[in-house]
C-alpha cells in the first residue's frame, strides 16, 4: 500500500439528520474524520446507515447539520453555491452506484464532461485520452454508453472522477451494479488511483474492498469506528 | 373503470404541478382561439350585419339643394319603392362643446320623413322638437358625450349658433365613423337645419330610398336616372357601393386579420395536440404496467379521456374567456370607429362550440395514442418508456449546448411536435410583421398602388413645362380623374383616369389579363371594376359622365390596382386631353432628389404641391385600434410559443433528472445547466424558423394577400428584417424558457435528482 502523507480532507463533529418529527432520524452524530492523499479509505456499515451520506457531505451535494468539513483546504460546511460548483469542479470526483454516464455521449465525451463543466478544453482531453489509456478503456471510449457492460461503464466512469485531477475521490458502492469479476477490475482501479496519490474514499458492502484498503471504518449509530 | 377514474383523479392530485402546466398549455391554446374567434366573428360581414340592424337605405341620391316638394314628387314616380326620407345636409358646419376644441367639420342633417338610416344606441330619437339633437357615436366618444350633454352648432353662411342638447347617440353604418370619416356627423330637427342654412323654400339636397325589392334595384336605378333630369349634382350610392366603400375602407386589414386568426386556429390546435401526445408518451410505462395486471384497453383509454377532459374543461373555459377579454375590447373599438355593431351574446354560441371542440380535441388527442399504445405488448411499450439509449452516433458538438441538442434529437416525437407548433406560430407572427410593414408601405409609399409620383399640384397644362425644368423634377403630367357610373348599371361608380402625357409613365399598375391601353378609345379597368361589372379584354366599358354624356371604351386589359379599391378605369380618350381645364399635375422627382426642395421651389412658383401618400386611411386612432389588435395576437401567439417550449424543456427535465444530477456532481453551474436547455430550445428553433418562413412565404402571406384584396398585388412576404426580428424573438422566447426550467432543476438536491433516475 502507498504511503503519501498530506491531509486532503476532515470532518470535525459533523451531525446530519434526516426527516422530521418523529420520523426524524439521525444519521450521522459527531463523525470525525481524515482523509489522507494517496490513502485508499473504505467505510463500511448496514443500509441506511448513512455512509452515502457521508460521501454527499464531503462533496457538497448536500449540507451537514453540524459540524465543520474541509476538503484541499476549503471549508465545505456553509460554503457559498459558487464556492461548491468550484469544489466540485476542481477537488472532487464522484463515482456513483449506478455509473450515471448520459446515454447520448461517447464514453470519451463522458469522461471529459467535468473538464468541461470546468471550462478546461485541450489540455483535459490530453488527460483524458492518457488517462483512458493507462486504465484501459481505449475501446469503450470511442463507443456510446448504451453498447457497453456494466465494468466498462464504471471504469468510464472511474476515468471521468479523476479528469479533472481531484484530490479526493468519492466513490458510492461502485461495484453494487456488477458482476464479480467487473467488480474486481473497479476496485483493481481505485487502489491504482490511490497509489498515484489521490485519495480515494469507498463505501461500499464488498468484502474484497476492505482487503484492498489502507483504512476500513465502520458506521453503526451514526459514529464511525476503526 | 371505477377504480381506473379514482386513479386519474388521484393522479391529478398528485401530480399538481405537471397537470397545472398541461392545463396552462390548454388554456394557452383556447386563448388563442377565444381571442381568433372574437375577432373573425365580430368581424366578419360586419357591413351587411350592421346596415340591416341600422336599416339604412338602399340608395342615397346626393343632389345640388332643391324644394322638397318637387323632389318628392319625382321620387313619388318611382317604381319599387317602399319608402323615402329627404335630407338637407349642411357641412361644413362648426360643433362646440365645453371643455374641446371646435370640430370645423361638421355635418349636419335634417330629414324630411321618419327614417333616418341610423340606429340610436343611446338616448333616445329626435321628437320634432327644437333644441334637440342626435349625435354619431364617433363623436360622444370624442367628446365624451351623453345624452343631456349640450352642444353648439354654427353654420358659416349664418354666422350664427344653435344650442342643443344630446338626446340621442346614432350609429349610421353607411359611412365610417368620426374621426375616421372627416366630418362628425349630427342630426337635428328639418327646421332648424335649414334656419342655420338660412335658405328658402323648404330646400332638400339629399334622398334616403328604401325598395322593395332589391333584386330590382337596378331598374329603379334606371328610372331614378331619367327622374333626376332637371336636378344638378346627382349622385347614386347604393347600400351595396357603400358595403364596398367601407369594407374596403378597412377591409384589407380585417380580411387579414381574419386570416391569422385562422392560422391562430391552426397554431392552437396542433399545440393541443401535441401536449397531449407529449403527456401519454411520459405515462407510457404506468399504461404498461395497468395492462401487465390486467386492466383493458377501453378502460384505460376512456378514464385517459375523462382525465384529460377533466383538465381541459376549466382550463379552456378560463382561456377562451381571456381570449375574448384580450380582443373583445379591441374589435369592438375598430367596429365602433367603422360605425358597425359588434356580436354582443351572439358570441357566446362559438365560444361554446369552441369549448366544445376543445375539450373534446384534448380527449380525443389524448385517447388515440392512449389506445394505439395499450394495442401494443406490454414488454415493448416498457422499452419504448425507457430513455433512448442514444445508439445512434450523432454528429453534434460535446459541449453543453451539444448535449441539450442530443437530448433533444432523442426524443425526436416531442421535438418535432413542438417544432411544428413553434413554426406555425412563428409563421403568424411574420404575417403579422409582414403586415404591418405593407400597411407602413401602403399609407406612405404611393409606389405601392402603382403610382410613380410623389407630389401633386393643382396647376394648369401651361404650368407643365415650367414645372419639369425645376430641380429635382424628373417629369410631370396633367391628370385628370373623373367620377362616372356605369351606363348600364348606374350604381356602379368608379373613377375614370386619363393622362396628357405618357400614362405608364406615371401610373403603370401590373396587368392581371390583357394588354395596355394605348391607342384612343381603349381603357384598362381595375380588377374591382372588372369583377363588378364582369368585365374582360376585349368587352365594353360603357361611361356615364356627371352631366349625363356618354363614352365608351374598348377594354384591353384588367389591372391589379388598390386605388379606389380597384373600381378605377384609365383611359387613352378619343380626344386630346391636353387641351381641357382643371384635372392635377402629378410631378416625379429625379432618383435621390430632395422632395422639400422640390416642394420650396414649387411653392415659389405659385403651384403649391401636396405629397402623394398611398392608399389607407391616416387616421391614426384608426390604425392605433389596428395595431392594438395585431399586438394582441401577437403577445398571444408569442405566449403560446413559449409555453410550448417551456413544456418540452419541463419533460425534459423531469426525464432527465439523473443528467441534470450529474451534470451538477460535476461542477455544471446555473448558466451551464441553462445552456443545455438552450442546446434542446435551439434545435426546435433551428428547424422552426426555416419552416415558418417558407410557410408564411409559401401558404400564409399568398392566402392573406388574396382574401385581403383579390383585386390587386398585395405581397405579404416577410422581409429579411421581419425573419431576423421573428429569430430574435424565438431565441429570446428559448432563452427564457431554458432559464426557467433550469431554475425548476437547480431548486432540487442534486442527491434526489441523482436517487430519482
Amino acid at each position: 500500500m502507498s504511503g503519501m502523507s498530506g491531509m486532503v480532507a476532515t470532518l470535525r463533529g459533523v451531525r446530519k439528520t434526516v426527516g422530521s418529527g418523529s420520523a426524524r432520524r439521525t444519521l450521522l452524530d459527531g463523525v470525525n474524520l481524515e482523509l489522507e492523499a494517496g490513502k485508499l479509505t473504505v467505510v463500511v456499515g448496514r443500509s441506511g446507515s448513512g455512509k452515502s451520506t457521508l460521501l454527499h457531505l464531503l462533496g457538497g451535494l448536500e449540507p451537514a447539520d453540524e459540524g465543520a468539513i474541509e476538503v484541499a483546504g476549503v471549508r465545505v460546511d456553509g460554503a457559498s453555491s459558487a464556492q461548491l460548483v468550484d469544489l466540485r469542479r476542481h477537488r472532487v470526483g464522484f463515482v456513483f452506484q449506478f455509473f450515471h454516464l448520459l446515454p447520448e455521449l461517447t464514453g470519451e465525451e463522458n469522461v471529459l464532461l467535468p473538464a468541461r463543466m470546468a471550462g478546461d478544453g485541450a489540455q483535459a482531453r490530453e488527460r483524458a485520452r492518457a488517462l483512458i489509456r493507462r486504465l484501459g478503456v481505449e475501446e469503450a471510449a470511442s463507443r456510446l454508453p448504451g453498447v457497453l457492460s456494466g465494468g466498462e461503464q464504471q471504469r468510464l466512469a472511474v476515468v471521468r472522477s479523476l479528469v479533472n485531477e481531484p484530490l479526493l475521490v468519492l466513490a458510492d458502492e461502485p461495484t453494487g451494479n456488477l458482476d464479480e469479476a467487473s467488480g474486481h477490475e473497479v476496485l483493481g482501479l481505485l487502489r491504482s488511483v490511490a497509489d498515484e496519490g489521490q485519495s480515494v474514499l469507498l463505501v461500499t458492502h464488498d468484502a474484497e474492498a476492505s482487503r484492498l484498503a489502507d483504512r476500513v471504518l465502520t458506521l453503526r449509530d451514526g459514529r464511525l469506528a476503526e | 373503470m371505477r377504480p381506473l377514474l379514482a386513479g386519474a383523479l388521484a393522479r391529478l392530485r398528485r401530480r399538481r404541478g405537471r397537470a397545472l402546466l398541461a392545463a396552462a398549455g390548454i388554456a394557452a391554446a383556447a386563448a388563442m382561439t377565444g381571442a381568433a374567434v372574437t375577432v373573425s366573428y365580430n368581424l366578419h360581414d360586419g357591413f351587411a350585419r350592421s346596415a340591416d340592424e341600422a336599416g339604412i337605405p338602399d340608395v342615397i341620391v346626393h343632389f345640388d339643394p332643391h324644394a322638397a316638394g318637387r323632389v318628392a314628387a319625382r321620387v313619388k314616380s318611382l317604381p319599387n319603392i317602399a319608402s323615402v326620407s329627404l335630407q338637407l345636409e349642411q357641412r361644413p358646419v362648426v360643433l362646440r362643446t365645453r371643455g374641446h376644441a371646435p370640430i370645423t367639420s361638421g355635418d349636419l342633417l335634417g330629414t324630411v320623413g321618419t327614417r333616418h338610416g341610423y340606429k340610436i344606441v343611446a338616448g333616445r330619437d329626435l321628437s320634432g322638437r327644437t333644441g334637440e339633437v342626435v349625435i354619431e357615436r364617433g363623436l360622444a366618444s370624442q367628446w365624451h358625450l351623453h345624452p343631456g350633454d349640450r352642444i353648439t352648432v354654427g353654420g358659416p353662411s349664418t354666422g350664427g349658433a344653435v344650442g342643443a342638447r344630446v338626446v340621442g347617440v346614432a350609429v349610421a353604418p353607411d359611412n365610417v365613423a368620426y374621426p375616421l370619416a372627416s366630418g362628425a356627423r349630427i342630426w337635428m330637427p328639418y327646421r332648424v337645419v335649414a334656419a342655420i342654412d338660412g335658405a328658402a323654400g323648404q330646400p332638400v339636397n339629399t334622398a334616403l330610398l328604401w325598395v322593395n325589392d332589391r333584386s330590382q334595384l337596378g331598374v329603379t336605378l334606371e328610372q331614378a336616372r331619367a327622374a333626376s333630369y332637371g336636378l344638378s349634382g346627382v349622385n347614386f350610392v347604393t347600400r351595396e357601393g357603400v358595403g364596398v366603400l367601407i369594407d374596403g375602407a378597412a377591409g384589407i386589414v380585417i380580411a387579414l386579420l381574419v386570416a391569422v386568426s385562422l392560422g391562430a386556429l391552426v397554431g392552437a390546435g396542433v399545440m393541443v395536440v401535441a401536449s397531449s401526445r407529449a403527456e401519454v408518451q411520459r405515462r407510457l410505462e404506468t399504461i404498461a404496467l395497468l395492462r401487465a395486471i390486467g386492466a383493458s384497453p377501453r378502460a384505460i383509454t376512456g378514464a385517459a379521456a375523462v382525465e384529460a377532459a377533466m383538465v381541459a374543461l376549466p382550463s379552456a373555459t378560463l382561456g377562451l374567456a381571456v381570449g375574448w377579454w384580450a380582443a373583445a375590447g379591441a374589435s369592438a373599438r375598430l367596429l365602433e370607429a367603422l360605425d358597425q355593431f359588434p356580436r354582443g351574446a351572439a358570441l357566446l354560441l362559438p365560444l361554446s362550440v369552441c369549448l366544445v371542440a376543445i375539450v373534446a380535441l384534448v380527449a380525443a388527442a389524448s385517447a388515440w395514442p392512449t389506445w394505439r399504445a395499450c394495442r401494443r405488448p406490454v414488454a415493448a411499450m416498457l422499452r419504448d418508456a425507457e430513455l433512448p439509449t442514444g445508439a445512434r452516433a450523432l454528429r453534434l458538438p460535446a459541449g453543453t449546448i451539444g448535449l441539450g441538442m442530443r437530448i433533444a434529437v432523442a426524443r425526436p416525437v416531442r421535438t418535432a411536435a413542438t417544432t411544428v407548433v413553434m413554426a406555425t406560430s412563428a409563421a403568424v407572427v411574420l404575417l403579422l410583421l409582414g403586415l404591418a410593414t405593407t400597411l407602413q408601405r401602403l399609407e406612405h409609399d404611393p409606389g405601392t398602388i402603382g403610382k410613380n409620383y410623389q407630389l401633386t399640384s393643382h396647376s394648369g397644362v401651361l404650368a407643365l413645362p415650367r414645372i419639369r425644368r425645376l430641380p429635382g423634377v424628373a417629369d410631370a403630367a396633367q391628370r385628370f380623374s373623373s367620377p362616372v357610373a356605369d351606363s348600364f348599371q348606374l350604381g356602379e361608380t368608379f373613377n375614370l383616369v386619363s393622362y396628357c402625357g405618357n400614362r405608364l409613365r406615371f401610373e403603370d399598375p401590373p396587368l392581371a389579363a390583357g394588354r395596355r391601353a394605348t391607342s384612343p378609345g381603349e381603357a384598362e379597368v381595375g380588377q374591382g371594376l372588372a369583377t363588378a361589372l364582369g368585365l374582360v379584354p376585349g368587352g365594353t366599358l360603357a361611361v356615364q359622365f356627371g352631366d349625363g354624356e356618354e363614352a365608351r371604351f374598348h377594354v384591353t386589359g384588367v389591372v391589379r390596382t388598390l386605388d379606389n379599391d380597384g373600381r378605377v378605369a384609365y383611359v387613352q380618350p378619343g380626344v386630346e386631353v391636353c387641351g381641357f381645364r382643371g384635372g392635377q399635375t402629378v410631378i416625379q422627382l429625379k432618383d435621390g432628389a430632395d422632395q422639400g426642395a422640390v416642394t420650396a421651389a414649387l411653392n415659389l412658383t405659385g403651384n403649391r404641391p401636396a405629397t402623394v401618400g398611398g392608399v389607407t386611411s391616416r387616421n391614426a386612432a384608426f390604425l392605433g385600434v389596428l395595431a392594438t389588435l395585431l399586438r394582441t395576437i401577437a403577445v398571444i401567439d408569442g405566449l403560446v410559443c413559449l409555453y410550448v417550449l417551456a413544456q418540452m424543456l419541463a419533460l425534459t427535465a423531469l426525464e432527465r433528472r439523473g443528467a441534470v444530477g450529474l451534470l451538477r456532481a460535476c461542477g455544471a453551474d446555473r448558466t451551464q445547466v441553462g445552456m443545455v436547455f438552450f442546446g434542446a430550445a435551439s434545435v426546435v428553433v433551428a428547424v422552426a424558423l426555416p419552416v415558418a418562413v417558407l410557410v408564411e412565404r409559401l401558404v400564409l402571406g399568398p392566402r392573406a394577400a388574396d382574401l385581403a384584396a383579390s383585386y390587386a398585388t398585395v405581397s405579404l412576404r416577410a422581409g429579411t428584417a421581419e425573419v431576423l426580428l421573428a429569430l430574435a424573438g424565438l431565441v429570446l422566447i428559448a432563452v427564457v424558457a431554458s432559464a426557467w426550467v433550469a431554475r425548476r432543476a437547480l431548486a432540487e438536491p442534486i442527491t434526489r435528482l441523482l436517487r430519482d433516475d
